[in-house]
């Protein structure tokens, strides 16, 4: 059996290591890349994204996600509009590397991980809040879902 | 067709822009919020000037100095008398951002593309996804900074004591103080809201129609002039927004639209304001 606790924070290594590889233009393009793979919101959750439910208010592109744990695996879904290829791509990334981690794994996702991921210095500081607000979400929710302390 | 919805010698369409595109002394500078739709989209001979990346300096709060404008202009191919167009999402705040950081560097031939990438998209005309261009490397000498358009903070604050003309250029919730955590943008918080005291509240987007388009000028004086009470040739008017990109962009209006003398943009803005140690500061006016 895949031994699924190691995967996804292996696969965040791998992503870091990788990025790190890259120039800044490589690493937009990367992200860009990611953006374009976004998995559509399943239809499960269209009605609520139009009520408005789960909005990541912190974050100025209006984001909508859904975090969830099932059978002790972490689920994520979004909405972001196409027009926020920066913001999509790093919920994209995020969701490429945690999606079916336990909960304990996504806990463990370090603060760091956007300058670990060279992402500072091709975005700019400014842009970090915003995407931080969204990495910070997800661990929260889990916290939420599993009554986990951090 | 598409057309200006306003008069100015500065606000070009975007058939204009398809026309000239190709003109070797022009130059199509795309500057958006999102640092990649120029790379998810652009127009093809438009170069990408980032507002973070590009303009600001990285050490300081503060623009690039003289000779990395120069440099950064000579980059994208870009000289004296180049005719540079600025385009980019959001209503080009960005766009307006780097029009007033260029002409503050002095470079005389600056136009808005009416309507930015929304109208560029509606009127259903090509992006690609091509690698930026690579023109030939422009000669570049920059001017000293033109303070004339640049507010500081000491000059707020005795503009403020003396009762002379500011204009606050964001959202009604943000100027009478209720939104104390910044709703929409997180990463420009302060530790005070509310707005400075005397200030005029004008949200930017009253300036533009759904299309991103700047509205018709006698609108826009119906709005400035009449409504707030704004004089062409009265003292200094100051803007000021949150970091200096919506009141760039109503600079840009008040300036360049309505032909006021004397505007300048306060680029310290909310962020440094309402962070600031006993400056005074106004609620729910």
């Amino acid at each position: 059996m895949i031994d699924q606790t190691s995967n996804s924070i292996n696969k965040l290594e791998e992503l870091k290591q990788e990025f790190d590889e890259l120039d800044v233009r490589d690493r937009l393009e990367m992200l860009l890349d990611f953006s374009d793979d976004l998995p559509d919101l399943p239809d499960r959750y269209r009605s609520r994204r139009e009520a408005g439910e789960n909005r990541v208010h912190e974050c100025q592109t209006p984001v909508y996600m859904w975090v969830e744990v099932i059978d002790g695996r972490v689920e994520i879904y979004a909405d972001v509009p196409r027009d926020s290829p920066t913001v999509r791509g790093f919920i994209s990334l995020l969701i490429d590397a945690l999606f079916g981690a336990t909960p304990a794994d996504v806990l463990t996702v370090k603060p760091t991980l956007l300058g670990d991921l060279g992402l500072v210095e091709a975005l700019g500081m400014v842009r970090m809040r915003g995407l931080h607000a969204i990495l910070d979400r997800i661990k929260s929710e889990v916290q939420r879902a599993t009554g986990e302390a951090v | 067709m598409s057309t200006t919805s306003t008069e100015s010698e500065l606000l070009v369409s975007t058939d204009w822009v398809d026309e000239h595109r190709n003109d070797d002394n022009v130059r199509i500078v795309e500057s958006d919020e999102d640092l990649l739709l120029y790379q998810q989209g652009h127009i093809r001979e438009a170069v990408r000037i980032d507002w973070q990346t590009d303009l600001q300096d990285q050490t300081i709060r503060d623009y690039l100095s003289k000779d990395r404008f120069a440099e950064l202009c000579a980059s994208k191919g870009i000289s004296n008398d180049t005719t540079v167009v600025f385009h980019g999402d959001k209503n080009n705040w960005w766009a307006c951002y780097a029009f007033w950081a260029f002409k503050l560097y002095g470079h005389e031939k600056c136009l808005i593309m009416d309507g930015g990438r929304r109208r560029w998209e509606l009127d259903g005309r090509e992006f690609v996804r091509d690698p930026e261009p690579d023109y030939p490397r422009g000669t570049y000498a920059a001017k000293d900074p033109d303070l004339s358009i640049r507010a500081f903070r000491d000059e707020v604050l005795q503009h403020q004591a003396a009762g002379k003309s500011m204009i606050d250029v964001r959202s009604p919730g943000e100027y009478t103080g209720e939104l104390l955590h910044m709703e929409d943008y997180p990463q420009e918080g302060a530790l005070r809201a509310g707005h400075i005291p005397g200030a005029a509240s004008v949200p930017w987007s009253r300036a533009v129609n759904d299309d991103g388009t700047f509205k018709s000028e006698a609108e826009l004086e119906q709005i400035y002039l009449n409504e707030a009470g704004l004089k062409r040739d009265g003292d200094t008017i100051i803007a000021y927004c949150r970091i200096g990109e919506r009141s760039s962009h109503t600079w840009f209006v008040l300036k360049y639209l309505l032909g006021f003398n004397n505007v300048k943009n306060y680029d310290g803005s909310w962020t440094e304001w309402g962070n600031l140690v006993g400056v005074p500061i106004e609620k729910n006016v």
